[in-house]
């Protein structure tokens, strides 16, 4: 059987309370107890594209955080490609191709080239790989006229497909994606989505963990969808499984009852 | 090995490119300098006389003298400050996690930061002693530019240990720089930057000779002015490196323990 592509055992995390004042000073040193997740456990298989469904504040962003070696846990365990999160957090990385969300993240003189140069260098590629990598990826993602500019005269949803082009830069086996479309335009978000599914997921050797808030987007791309509430992994299946176990209709209806946000079930659906 | 070298270089020419992109800052800069290097030659005219210039442990008047006190503050400061201002910006830009899940090691990135920022102020530095060479006699034809080297080296190695302390401090409490407040605050008076420590009381003498800066800056002086080589200038390098071979390391695991913590309490980006 071959390796996870990702395994998460028993993943608990839990931040310090805020504080304001002077006690932000003890901050650091205070006891976590704040839930974030609480007890998480799943496995991917190397080609597999799963999605985290979740409220804000469910776990998602912690999740793919901790996988990312950006945070640690408070217990359990999370695991790419064989290597652990917390002991060996470099190997991890040299597995991942991570995005975190946001337009941010981008030096905002250097020209858009020059910025994903230098991560490319610091992810150990050469330049002919990288001469080749964002050739694809500037015709994938339209982003030919636009490399050669600075980074602080482009849209948010420009600067949002260049960090997408970093994150898979360097063809990472596991990538990591909160929110990939958030910003993007229904034309880039589409292309986006049909470039992932084709180039990247139907190679069948790179896996997907994502969390979205865009239901047809996970419907399109995810085999399974991870419904998280307040920490917790509620359902982990694929969508048509998850609608069937539910009863629901359409993906939504699913999500909105395994997380108890159900509205109240019809007269009809109370009599069935 | 190579990967490492990559990188640096990689760190190098992304502020290299950055710094190009405020070109008029260079020219500035180069005014600037012109216009310190004149006030210290006008208040050296003002205040030397043979008693001042018999009171100073190298030749060159107290032009050179304080020039050199200045221009080494200069240095300090960018060995005190480039890790926190690089950590700061990382941090505002959004760049530090997207550097933190690269395959590049953090002794890597941070060293990667500091380049720069060294090379740039040692440019500066060189502007400096070049107003003042060409245009008010600041006397150069003695130096050793091996031995000055090899303090500035010593220097920048010495007191980087601190500049990396300070910006653990940073990472985990989000603000200020006590490292260098206190260092750069005793140094301008326990130092020897403006003033031999020959006219402080003895107990602030005491100070002086426990502060690195005392032997740096002692040591630079003597390989500007009075052409000091290396063998003569040893003493203040042994001082300097050991202080070096102490705090790097020392201040090396000090900034992973203050990562690893933020990754806990998930400040890392919290400003």
């Amino acid at each position: 059987m071959p390796e996870a592509a990702i395994a998460v055992a028993s993943l608990e995390k839990s931040f310090p309370p805020a504080r304001s004042g002077w006690r932000a000073f003890l901050q650091p040193f205070e006891k976590p107890t704040v839930v974030a997740l609480a007890g998480l456990s799943f496995e991917m298989r190397p080609g597999e594209a799963l999605a985290l469904l979740g409220a804000n504040g469910a776990g998602k962003s912690t999740l793919l955080k901790i996988l990312a070696t950006l945070l640690l846990p408070t217990h359990g365990r999370a695991q790419i490609a064989g290597h652990d999160a917390v002991l060996d957090p470099r190997a991890v990385r040299s597995q991942i191709g991570y995005h975190a969300g946001s337009d941010l993240g981008f030096y905002a003189r250097l020209t858009g080239r020059e910025n994903l140069r230098f991560f490319g260098r610091l992810n150990h590629l050469s330049d002919a790989a990288f001469g080749r990598r964002i050739a694809l990826l500037a015709e994938q993602f339209h982003l030919e006229e636009v490399l050669g500019r600075q980074v602080r005269t482009l849209s948010s949803g420009t600067v949002q497909r260049l960090s997408l082009a970093r994150a898979l830069l360097h063809e990472p086996r596991v990538l990591l994606l909160d929110e990939p479309t958030r910003s993007l335009d229904a034309i880039a978000a589409s292309e986006f989505r049909r470039y992932l599914k084709s180039e990247v997921l139907g190679r069948g050797d790179t896996s997907l963990l994502f969390a979205s808030h865009t239901l047809p987007e996970v419907e399109l791309l995810a085999d399974r969808v991870a419904v998280m509430d307040a920490g917790r992994l509620v359902a982990c299946d694929t969508p048509a499984a998850l609608k069937r176990s539910t009863g629901a209709a359409t993906l939504e209806d699913a999500f909105m009852r395994l997380t108890g946000r159900s509205p109240q079930l019809t007269a009809e659906e109370t009599t069935e | 090995m190579i990967h490492a070298l990559q990188e640096l270089w990689a760190f190098f020419w992304r502020d290299l490119s950055i710094a190009r992109t405020y070109r008029t800052v260079f020219v500035l800069e180069a005014l600037e300098a012109l216009f310190g290097v004149a006030m210290f030659f006008y208040v050296a005219r003002f205040v030397d006389s043979p008693q001042l210039q018999h009171a100073l442990p190298q030749s060159g008047g107290y032009f050179a003298f304080s020039l050199i006190g200045f221009v080494f503050l200069d240095y300090l400061n960018a060995a005190m400050d480039t890790f926190d201002r690089s950590l700061l910006e990382a941090r505002d830009s959004g760049t530090l996690e997207h550097l933190l899940v690269t395959q590049t090691s953090l002794p890597v990135i941070l060293a990667g930061s500091a380049i720069y920022p060294f090379v740039a102020t040692t440019m500066r530095i060189a502007v400096y002693v070049a107003w003042g060479a060409i245009l008010f006699g600041f006397p150069l034809r003695d130096a050793n530019w091996l031995a000055v080297a090899a303090v500035l080296l010593a220097t920048l190695l010495a007191f980087s240990g601190l500049g990396i302390l300070s910006a653990s401090y940073l990472l985990l409490f989000k603000r200020g720089n006590p490292a260098k407040w206190f260092l750069l605050g005793v140094s301008s008076v326990a130092g020897g930057m403006l003033f031999p420590i020959s006219v402080l009381p003895d107990w602030l003498q005491v100070v002086a000779r426990l502060n690195p800066v005392t032997y740096a800056l002692g040591a630079m002086r003597a390989a500007l002015l009075d052409g000091a080589n290396v063998q003569v200038v040893w003493r203040p390098l042994i001082v300097l490196l050991v202080f070096s071979a102490v705090l790097l390391p020392l201040s090396m695991a000090v900034f992973a323990w203050a990562l690893r913590r933020t990754k806990t309490t998930g400040t890392l980006m919290h400003r």
